[in-house]
């Protein structure tokens, strides 16, 4: 059932979660999103995280959103992508100090105030923590299932899990976990090294009965191509990174059309 | 977390005071709107239902009998914000908590 608010249908709300932050989540969050706009879906990308907003650099975007007649946001379109963000707002010098009720009302504005129009898919990249944010995106509308993104070393892993527990404890379903920074290859010997572990990711996800997604290599084609404000899912789709964000994007289209019918069914009210 | 056996399929009311709900096992819950009006998990009323020092009362909402939904909202996947006749409407009320709470079971758990 496509979520409906202010004239928006959109069918499947995921947000990328961590925990921990530096962990990749806006990286990944934009690949997946360019990744399923290259498969012929609609995608909306909300930037969530007021505090860092980094997905306008991550895709390079020059231009802002709309206002228009209604008072409404009409996103920026880049690359098939709808997208939202707090960058669009204040300029990269300026800090968000804000507490809860400010942010609560930015995720509605976020939510509602924008025409996103009709979605497949709205990807939410949230910043780090189990706080105000992500309570008011879950409180605001039903989540088709969230995707938690971690680097594969203890410190990132033990924070991942506390982001499964919020949404659980939410009643809000987990897609699974991507395991990002997962293997590096020296390009200049070809030597794999495993920075920060491999395989966590999984264990984690096996352990807590939740999907693994796939692996994103630690590589410095994806960081210059983020930076470059090209990601390697449109600058290289050719590539082995690009490769993976793919796979990632095709299992996670995968989840979503095996759910059974009325899993997002809710509750009638009737008063 | 909600099991998929106790999700809440319909929320209404049995009368204007007492509310039902209808969960996915087929069971049903009426909460008279006093008690439930009372078990506000708001800070504020949290605080006021918590244990007090001997010699300190605890303020009840005025005409408590009285009190009744006017309104109810989903929240999320996991709970409801009722909107009381006393314009109270700060209280959100997780499915766990309400299907934890419901008297019948309660007076069955106590037999």
């Amino acid at each position: 059932m496509p979520s409906e608010a202010s004239g928006n249908a959109i069918r499947y709300v995921i947000p990328v979660a961590s925990g921990k932050g530096g962990v990749g989540k806006s990286t990944v969050t934009v690949s997946l999103a360019l990744a399923l706009a290259r498969g012929g879906a609609r995608v909306g990308v909300m930037d969530a995280d007021v505090y860092g907003p980094s997905i306008p650099t991550i895709l390079g975007v020059k231009s802002l959103p709309a206002m228009d007649e209604g008072d409404k946001i009409r996103p920026v379109e880049q690359d098939g992508l709808k997208i939202i963000s707090m960058g669009f707002f204040m300029t990269p010098e300026q800090a968000v100090v804000w507490r809860g009720p400010m942010l609560h009302k930015t995720m509605q504005q976020f939510l509602n105030g924008v025409i996103w129009g009709e979605l497949d898919y709205l990807l939410v990249d949230l910043p780090p923590g189990t706080g105000d944010i992500q309570l008011s995106l879950c409180q605001s509308i039903p989540i088709a299932g969230a995707v938690i993104v971690s680097t594969p070393q203890d410190v990132a892993l033990n924070v991942a899990q506390k982001a499964i527990a919020m949404f659980r404890s939410l009643n809000a379903p987990v897609l699974g976990v991507i395991e990002n920074m997962s293997d590096y290859v020296c390009p200049h010997c070809g030597v794999h090294d495993d920075i920060f572990g491999a395989g966590g990711a999984k264990i984690m996800a096996e352990r807590l009965g939740v999907a693994f997604l796939g692996a994103i290599p630690l590589t410095t084609v994806i960081r210059r191509a983020s930076d470059a404000g090209r990601p390697v899912v449109v600058a290289a789709p050719d590539s082995a990174p690009a490769r993976a964000f793919f796979d990632v994007a095709e299992r996670i289209t995968s989840l979503m059309s095996a759910r059974p019918a009325g899993a997002d069914a809710r509750p009638q009210v009737t008063f | 977390m909600n099991n998929s056996s106790t999700a809440p399929l319909e929320i209404g009311r049995t009368n204007v005071h007492d509310l039902k709900i209808r969960w996915a096992d087929g069971h049903e819950s009426v909460y008279p709107a006093a008690d439930l009006r009372l078990a506000c998990p708001c800070a504020g009323c949290a605080q006021q239902s918590a244990p007090r020092p001997p010699g300190q009362i605890r303020l009840l909402p005025a005409g408590i009998q009285a009190i009744h939904p006017l309104r109810i909202e989903l929240i999320g996947q996991y709970a409801i914000r009722v909107y009381w006749s006393d314009g109270h409407s700060e209280g959100i009320y997780g499915f766990d908590r309400l299907r934890a709470a419901c008297p019948c079971c309660i007076v069955k758990r106590r037999a």
